[in-house]
């Protein structure tokens, strides 16, 4: 009874009817709101794919047998590696590495084919130039894909070929690498589904955070703060007020967000996409949310903007939305573990690529829901403190 | 040689037919004007009547659409290197220092390094700010950013300076400082050229214009202005205040023998043609309707009852439709509205208001005064709850706790300083949402903002961007939406500001009207001319209520007399009896010296005309004046200085 009291009194439609009729003036807010996000969402997501093609790679075939020929075709058909010439030595292979002119270089042993008649594993040497440690990686990863292939065609007599993988600068140190993987729900290993998925996150806390500090500092920029505050409307009301808006906008950005998503970069929508939704609302929620306690420790728009600078790039880089949530240290984790942009990710990567419903996505629902419910709070606590 | 062409080789600036027009608006509509060297001369005038852009015109940052502009007989434009020019906006730079300020200024106007060092030096010893030389610009407070501006336009030593409002927010002791500042420098041959809302202080100009609709209607010494009225000013003091208002009201016509009657706080002001028949039939009239006649007053009119009369003659006066209130708190006169109890507030270590007591009732009208930093706005804060004090009772609107409760608030209105509207809404939105956010009854919303667009002035123009209306008129606005809800309590920092003075009549006839239906209304201002129309007033200094009373009772308990002087050279008597004086104690009025003294009157009037004749001078009139609530509010702050009592000079 109370909710309905609070949802439909005249105070909280009169501060609705205020904050759309500034937002609908607003229109730089608005456009700022939707045509941005879309723009960065294609950029970020064509530049941070981590598609690697067209790698130089040098040979050095000591083998010379159709076999090890074949191996080297295989490799060079691939798009990933271009063939960028035979050597006849390893030094001198190393030396065209490390002047650049080659990314890789592949050495056949000279017993090649004769180890695998005798149905014996049998070391390919892969040398990389690790200075680009992705793209060394990645490298690796694609040879191997050639390699499993490979071997596949090989048949079923047990024999394998194996790669070792050497770093540039340890050219006499030899590893082995077996590599066996099943690439399930992304066969096409199509990198730009992770990186989609990871700046959507991104894009709601940047926008809904921005754009909440600034227009909840306006009032206290524009002077007109403490007449609100002199108002009967409780804190909780002015803020909804203020939060409803720049919800709304924010959600629009998200269908259309959505719309690129399918359309554009083809991500498969597995599951119910108003699970999609309803986690979208909630990191929205939380954007806003971070927004609101930035505008409560500043005094101007511009003073907000560059707090959320500080936060921002803090939040994306703990979150696992461009670069492996594992790959942040230890004692971020626990940034990690409440990272709206980090829950929000596993959401639409999980109830997008593989259809997850609630079963499993509960835990980052919850963190979310928790996480707006804090930093609103905070925000309507610290509201009223403002002027002291 | 023509008359014009005499009259302007003569003039430090000469004005001819000037028209400017902005697209279809036609801002100034061919003004004439001439300024003799080394004179103060005052525009005054309502919002909107082409002050600030026959300004522009004369500090050549702007072309006239037509006639000529000149100063010193060189056109406006080629004059630049002989003008200062001095904005409404502060022109400074806060994130530098006061020298790094003046040299700014001094190096834009290629004045050579070492002359800008040395005439920095001396407006700032001259404006008694060398103490602060290095102290940040944005740091200083706002009477002394108006003399940091002041001395870097001076620096360049131009021979005319423009002042287009220069005094709008500053409290009445640094408007004090500033014209004696302004008036030292006119005698030392200077010619200021000035634009000011406050008609006090036209009072101090050697001539003054009355522009209107960008037209001049009338011109002439402050002294020949009151004249032109042909009327004497009649204070009136009764027992029952509306009730003599309302009967004299009905007398009142430009036709009549009353010509206009005003209310103030424990008196009403009559303009009156003859005052022996008008004080005849107030008799036949109050007294048979059972109302008193305690005392009665004859003086000179004011300036603004001039100004009031010609703007009235040009029919500007504003005409709005009655209050359409429906919830009176006459039940409640009498009781405490707003109670305080040694309220006290520290910042850190600072104590920003220490021991205030004080008490509101409903139905009456209080008026807080203070220099800046004295601790009002503190004060009004923690008083309307906003701010929680740091010691101390507080009691509002009947209450003693939950003073930050949505039912208190309900109970009050509020107009703060400057910023109570929303510039991005219209008017109609604006409106709209404080009747809705206070619970207006949707039956009451339409006749309500009916009221406020005509109190306004502003009927058929709901749809307009608040934003875009002039400070006046948005302080309008900002008053009617404040009482829309008919609030029992009424807080109102300096609602007046900016607001010209046809327009300020009609506010203080609505709060007055206010009070007469219980409401108990708090209310600040720097025009302490309107302060008189407060029942009761509180004098702060440095956190502290040093004076309270009505005003009659606060000027008749300043001990000492004032006197005037008219003498042949006014600048140097000044000069010499500052340096026997305390410096408050003496200032000049135009042509006329103040002097502010505890002994008694007569012979302090003998004593100082020998003083200033024997220093080679000629006294040609000697009276005692009357106090000005300003001159008490001056002597109050001088005193308490001299107490130990400290005013904030950050």
């Amino acid at each position: 009874m109370k909710l309905i009291q609070f949802l439909f009194g005249y105070r909280i439609r009169a501060l609705l009817k205020k904050e759309f009729a500034q937002i609908r003036r607003d229109r730089r807010l608005a456009m700022s709101l939707i045509l941005p996000p879309v723009l960065q969402l294609l950029l970020f997501s064509f530049v941070l794919n981590a598609t690697v093609s067209n790698l130089k790679l040098g040979i050095i075939d000591e083998s010379r047998t159709p076999e090890s020929r074949n191996l080297t075709s295989t490799l060079t058909e691939s798009k990933s590696f271009r063939m960028a010439g035979y050597y006849y030595s390893v030094d001198k292979m190393g030396d065209a590495i490390s002047k650049g002119e080659l990314d890789a270089g592949v050495v056949i042993p000279h017993d090649y084919t004769g180890e695998l008649e005798r149905g014996r594993p049998v070391t390919v040497q892969f040398l990389l130039n690790a200075m680009n440690a992705n793209t060394a990686a990645i490298a690796q990863g694609y040879a191997e894909g050639v390699i499993l292939t490979y071997n596949r065609t090989l048949g079923a007599q047990g024999i394998h070929a194996r790669f070792s993988q050497i770093a540039a600068p340890a050219l006499s140190r030899k590893g082995l690498a077996l590599m066996t993987s099943t690439y399930l729900y992304n066969p096409g290993l199509v990198g730009t589904w992770f990186v989609v998925t990871g700046i959507f996150g991104l894009l709601i806390i940047l926008n809904g955070s921005i754009v909440a500090a600034t227009s909840m500092v306006k009032e206290r920029e524009q002077g007109t703060i403490e007449q609100l505050l002199m108002c009967p409307a409780g804190t909780y009301e002015i803020i909804v007020a203020k939060i409803a808006p720049l919800f709304f906008l924010l959600f629009m950005m998200v269908l259309f967000a959505t719309a690129i998503i399918k359309f554009v970069f083809d991500v498969p929508f597995e599951g119910n996409i108003l699970i999609l939704f309803a986690g979208a609302a909630l990191c929205i929620l939380s954007g806003i949310g971070i927004g609101t306690v930035l505008a409560t420790f500043t005094h101007s728009a511009f003073q907000a903007q560059l707090t959320s600078f500080f936060v921002n790039p803090l939040l994306t880089t703990a979150s696992g939305a461009v670069t492996p949530a594992e790959a942040v240290p230890g004692w971020l984790q626990p940034l990690v573990r409440i990272n709206p942009i980090r829950h929000f990710s596993v959401i639409a990567r999980s109830s997008m690529i593989k259809g997850s419903g609630l079963e499993t996505l509960w835990p980052n629902f919850l963190v979310l829901s928790i996480f707006t419910v804090v930093m609103v709070s905070l925000s309507v606590w610290r509201f009223r403190k403002q002027l002291s | 040689m023509t008359a014009s062409a005499t009259e302007a080789a003569v003039s430090a600036i000469h004005i001819e037919d000037l028209w400017k027009r902005y697209g279809k608006v036609e801002a100034v509509r061919g003004i004439s004007l001439d300024v003799r060297p080394g004179e103060i001369f005052g525009l005054i005038g309502p919002d909107g009547a082409g002050k600030t852009s026959t300004f522009q015109v004369l500090a050549g940052v702007m072309e006239a659409t037509s006639g000529t502009a000149s100063i010193f007989g060189k056109p406006a434009r080629d004059a630049r290197s002989e003008t200062g020019y001095l904005t409404q906006v502060f022109s400074l730079y806060p994130d530098l220092t006061v020298l790094e300020n003046i040299r700014y200024m001094g190096d834009l106007r290629r004045v050579p390094p070492d002359e800008i060092t040395r005439r920095g030096q001396r407006y700032l010893r001259m404006f008694d700010m060398d103490r602060f030389e290095d102290r940040l610009a944005g740091r200083l407070s706002g009477g002394m950013k108006q003399k940091l501006a002041l001395a870097c336009a001076l620096v360049p030593e131009p021979r005319v300076l423009l002042l287009d409002e220069p005094t709008t927010g500053v409290d009445p002791v640094s408007r004090r400082e500033f014209w004696d500042t302004l008036a030292h420098l006119a005698a030392g041959g200077l010619t200021i050229l000035l634009a000011t809302p406050y008609l006090d202080e036209a009072e101090r100009c050697h001539r003054v214009a009355l522009i209107h609709q960008g037209l001049i209607q009338n011109t002439g010494t402050p002294a020949e202005l009151r004249a032109s009225l042909n009327s004497k000013r009649m204070e009136l003091h009764t027992s029952n205040l509306s009730g003599a208002e309302e009967i004299i009201n009905t007398l009142a016509g430009p036709d009549q023998e009353i010509v206009d009657v005003q209310r103030f706080g424990d008196r009403l002001d009559l303009i009156v043609r003859h005052p022996d028949a008008a004080e005849v039939i107030l008799r036949d009239t109050l007294i048979p309707a059972g109302l008193t006649i305690d005392d009665i007053r004859i003086d000179e009119p004011t300036l603004e009852n001039t100004f009031v009369a010609t703007l009235r003659n040009l029919g500007q006066e504003v005409h709005s439709e009655p209050f359409p209130g429906r919830h009176g708190h006459a039940e409640l006169k009498g009781q405490v509205a707003i109670g305080a109890t040694n309220l006290r507030k520290e910042f850190g270590a600072f104590t920003a208001v220490k021991d205030v007591s004080l008490d509101i009732k409903y139905g009456e009208i209080y008026g807080l005064l203070g220099a800046n930093g004295a601790g009002k706005t503190t004060t009004i804060k923690m008083l309307c709850g906003l701010l929680e004090p740091t010691f101390g009772k507080m009691q509002l609107a009947g209450k003693s706790g939950g003073l930050r409760s949505g039912s208190v608030r309900q109970r009050i209105g509020y107009m703060s300083q400057k910023f109570s509207l929303y510039n991005d809404m219209s008017i109609k939105e604006n409106l709209e949402f404080f009747a809705g956010v206070y619970g207006v009854p949707e039956e009451e919303r339409e006749e309500k903002m009916r009221w406020v667009l005509s109190f306004s002035g502003l009927e058929g123009k709901q749809d307009q961007l608040t934003g875009s209306l002039p400070q006046g008129w948005k302080q309008r606005v900002a008053f009617g939406a404040a009482i829309q809800h008919e609030p029992s309590i009424l807080f109102l920092d300096e609602p007046t500001s900016g607001v010209d003075p046809l327009a300020r009549r009609a506010f203080w006839t609505m709060i007055n009207r206010l009070a007469d239906a219980g409401t108990a209304i708090l209310v600040t201002t720097h025009y302490l001319e309107e302060a008189e129309q407060c029942n009761r007033l509180g004098f702060m200094v440095a956190g502290e209520l040093v004076t309270e009373g009505s005003p009659t009772a606060i000027k008749s308990a300043q001990g000492g007399h004032l006197l005037e002087f008219v003498v042949d050279q006014p600048q140097r008597a000044m000069e010499m009896l500052k340096t026997d004086e305390e410096r408050w104690r003496v200032s000049l009025f135009g042509d006329r010296l103040h002097v502010i003294t505890d002994d008694e009157a007569a012979a302090a009037i003998r004593a100082t005309t020998s003083r200033i004749e024997l220093a080679g001078m000629k006294v040609i009139t000697a009276r005692e004046g009357r106090f000005s609530l300003e001159d008490v509010f001056i002597s109050v702050v001088e005193k308490a200085r001299q107490q130990g009592k400290f005013v904030s000079e950050d």
